[in-house]
């Protein structure tokens, strides 16, 4: 595997776009200036190149294994996993996986950090999504900042974004992961605050960061805590041998762990978890990511849908190893993801603003990844990601035509018809509403939604139920805004009408820069969906499969004795007949259900949005308490407001008063004192007298006698 | 002929009631010659201590110092009553209090 092409250069990777960053954000404002996408365009496209290649080149490593075992295990010959040796089975799980030394960070006494890359089935497919996407939203950004001022600025943020993203990515020890993990934080200030003129987007980037922090402050002491109980803050250190494991290795074969490390290795995963729920906009950490919205409606598809967003999903799932066997652990991610996913979709439900209904949607959808994850489904959750990494981008990005169009109004009770004004927008964004609501074959988020909810429903039926309803709701509430703004009859806000025919600022309404990006977005949102079909041989799930991170973590389960279904861990199917048919039928009898509530919630979407508008209003205003609840989002942002905000800022300003009053008065108290001697002194001895000054002279000099003499 | 100590510090003692006298006469009258006045007294305090000495070491350079001081004493007083003089054109006062120029 070392000898890939794309391994032995993957360095290249994150380095081209931050060189494309640097030369952007150094040249773009007097040489390059609206060329300055090119830097981007270049670096991005470079680095997505070596991921392709990456990905392909794996895939290749990988069937001969594979098919070898399978037919191993399938002859009933060996028992999943459990017969081989432990370092055979270690050597297994590394099969498909490179680890890339770049240099040594820096060496404090017994800590050495190392920046170093560890490249495995997970990796690659984190990369493709993070570059490609990126490229594309990229190219789109081209026709949608164009004439902006900042405009350099805006593709220098994006590439450095890139740069940490994958960094994050590609990390093979926890240090070098929180760099990428800060680092997106800080290009997602930085996007969000583009238009830094702007007040509101101000300080939706001040609670952007400083909302992620709080989650980032978890991560660190997650990070620390893993180093004083595991020695090394290494993902797998050195696989053959013993001494050198790395944290996840050491949490999955135990060791030598005394009892008070083992008892702190189960905190770890609490702490990671904060962290993943600062950075993944779950609940009661979300609150940073609808007024996130206030950024460039690319950023939004870039970053808070499709790539930083989903970095704790993939933190999660790297780290399998250290939450399996931690029921509590896992049951906290999983709630936190039912819930949210949950409480989302009902504030989605009664939001106007056309990208706070998406943005509360990510929100929502996140929540189901992190239940993937929580219900110990890896495969459907990195599933989800990635349609739902399509499908996000597509909808922001039409968002994105759409304000273009009506010059900026998102309020969807001012909007609709719009498919007579933006034909290519109406139908790329239907695309993305059938996948986000989870169309039936047609939409890749179908087969992604349907796998988490029928691992969940295996897990807790709770939990299934509870994704099922939010499933239902996700289809009402994408429809609903569908129906509203595209369909029925045409109401453009006022001077919208000629806007974008032909005008220098903006050409076509849909230019062809814009509109290509979207149509690979929506190929993506329809066919990715083929990606992981369960039964056939070579697919996504068992890709992932190989990956240590995914391996370790279902051999672990198993010596464990959790109950975990062997496909969504990417291993190949029970040899059990009895129990295949099960999950079979499991499987086909939730396609029917989602396909069901999916239909339902685009019909009741239909009803409201579409035939029977006026009514529907007032069938809404009939209860006017739970409208407002939803509308002011269960007033979690009030409530931080009131009780740590406000508090805070009164904090800041007494400390400031004491700063002002007490220390400095103290310090201009302490130069007070030699002013006041020079001054006494000055009164005292300096009167102008010639014999004044005969007497002065006359005690100096008996003094000096004094002294002398004594 | 030596001179005995007790009869050294007798001549000593004279000279420094000569300038204590002349201090405290320089430090306390408001008349500038007077002011001069004092210090020449001062002078001759230091002449009459250098005599003694002179006299009790039993050898001439006291004296010839006391010859020495006697003529910048004079050059001195040439000096400070053309000053005194020209201070007396400006304010036509002869008080020491009435220029505080120099004052804070």
């Amino acid at each position: 595997m070392e000898q890939l092409f794309a391994v032995k250069y993957s360095y290249l990777i994150p380095l081209l776009p931050l060189l494309g960053a640097v030369a952007a954000g150094f040249l773009g404002a007097r040489w390059l200036k609206d060329r300055a996408h090119w830097a981007i365009w270049i670096t991005v496209g470079g680095s997505a190149a070596l991921s392709l290649a990456l990905l392909t080149g794996m895939i290749r490593h990988v069937p001969a294994e594979v098919r070898e075992r399978a037919h191993i295990e399938s002859s009933g010959a060996i028992d999943a996993g459990e017969s081989l040796s432990d370092s055979a089975q270690m050597a297994y799980a590394f099969r498909v996986s490179a680890s890339k030394h770049v240099y040594t960070w820096l060496e404090a006494g017994k800590f050495k950090a190392e920046v170093g890359f560890f490249l495995d089935p997970l990796t690659a497919v984190m990369l493709c999504i993070v570059t490609g996407i990126g490229l594309l939203i990229a190219i789109y950004s081209k026709g949608y900042m164009a004439g902006e001022r900042g405009y350099f600025r805006f593709f220098a943020y994006v590439g450095l974004f890139i740069f940490a993203m994958t960094v994050l990515v590609m990390a093979d020890n926890f240090l070098l992961l929180y760099l990428g993990w800060e680092g997106v934080g800080l290009c997602s200030y930085l996007l969000i605050g583009h238009d830094y003129e702007r007040p509101a987007a101000r300080e939706a980037a001040k609670k952007a960061f400083l909302v992620n922090r709080v989650g980032d402050c978890g991560f660190a002491l997650g990070i620390m805590l893993m180093y004083v109980t595991f020695g090394t803050v290494s993902y797998y250190g050195n696989p053959r041998n013993p001494v050198e494991y790395g944290v996840l290795i050491q949490a999955a074969t135990n060791v030598s762990l005394s009892p008070w490390q083992q008892s702190a290795a189960q905190w770890i995963p609490f702490l990671l978890i904060l962290g993943a729920i600062g950075k993944s906009a779950q609940f009661p950490l979300h609150v940073w990511l609808p007024d996130a919205m206030e950024g460039p409606t690319p950023v939004s598809a870039l970053i808070h849908a499709a790539t930083m967003v989903t970095a704790g999903v993939y933190m999660i799932v790297r780290c399998g190893t250290l939450f399996v066997g931690n029921g509590p652990a896992t049951m906290t991610v999983a709630a936190v993801g039912v819930f949210t996913a949950l409480f989302a979709a009902t504030i989605a439900m009664r939001q106007f603003d056309l990208k706070r209904v998406f943005a509360y949607s990510t929100i929502s959808q996140l929540g189901y990844m992190f239940a993937a994850a929580g219900v110990l489904a890896p495969v459907p959750a990195i599933f989800h990601l990635l349609t739902h990494a399509f499908f996000k981008a597509l909808l922001f990005l039409s968002c994105g035509l759409v304000m273009h169009a009506t010059m900026g109004e998102l309020d969807l009770r001012k909007l609709s018809g719009l498919k007579r004004v933006l034909p290519w927008t109406n139908r790329l964004m239907l695309v993305g509403c059938m996948a986000l609501a989870g169309v039936p074959f047609v939409s890749a988020g179908f087969f992604s939604k349907d796998q988490i909810i029928a691992a969940a429903w295996y897990q807790n039926k709770l939990f299934g139920l509870a994704l099922l309803v939010a499933a239902f709701l996700t289809a009402y509430y994408t429809f609903r805004v569908y129906f509203r703004v595209f369909q029925g009859p045409t109401v453009l806000p006022h001077g919208a009408e000629t806007h974008g025919q032909g005008d220098q600022q903006h050409g076509r309404r849909e230019p062809a820069v814009m509109i290509l990006p979207l149509v690979v977005l929506a190929v993506g949102a329809i066919l990715a969906g083929y990606l992981n079909w369960p039964e056939r041989q070579a697919s996504l799930g068992r890709f992932l499969g190989q990956s240590p991170s995914l391996c370790l973590s279902h051999t672990l389960a198993s010596r464990y004795g959790v109950d975990v279904p062997p496909v969504p861990f990417g291993v190949e199917e029970d040899p059990d007949k009895k129990v295949r048919d099960a999950m079979n039928v499991l499987h086909t009898n939730m396609m029917v259900a989602s396909g069901l509530i999916a239909a339902l919630g685009i019909y009741v979407a239909y009803l409201f949005h579409r035939k029977y508008r006026a009514r529907s209003e007032e069938l809404a205003m009939r209860f006017p308490s739970l409208n407002r609840m939803l509308e002011r989002k269960y007033w979690v942002d009030e409530v931080y407001q009131g009780a740590i905000v406000e508090p805070l800022r009164r904090l800041g300003r007494a400390f400031n008063l004491a700063d002002r009053f007490v220390i400095d008065g103290i310090v201009r108290a302490v130069s007070l004192t030699p002013q006041i001697g020079g001054f006494a002194l000055k009164l005292t001895t300096q009167r102008g007298s010639l014999q004044g000054y005969a007497v002065l002279m006359l005690l100096g000099i008996a003094a000096i006698l004094l002294i002398v003499l004594w | 002929m030596a001179m005995s100590e007790a009869v050294l510090r007798q001549y000593l003692a004279v000279g420094a009631i000569l300038f204590a006298i002349g201090l405290i006469g320089f430090m306390t009258r408001r008349n500038l010659i007077v002011l001069f006045l004092s210090t020449e007294v001062m002078f001759q305090g230091v002449a009459v201590n250098f005599i003694a000495f002179g006299r009790y070491h039993g050898s001439l350079e006291g004296q010839a110092f006391v010859i020495f001081l006697l003529v910048i004493a004079a050059a001195e007083a040439a000096l400070a009553l053309g000053l005194i003089v020209q201070l007396f054109r400006r304010r036509h006062t002869l008080d020491a209090e009435s220029w505080r120029e120099l004052k804070g």
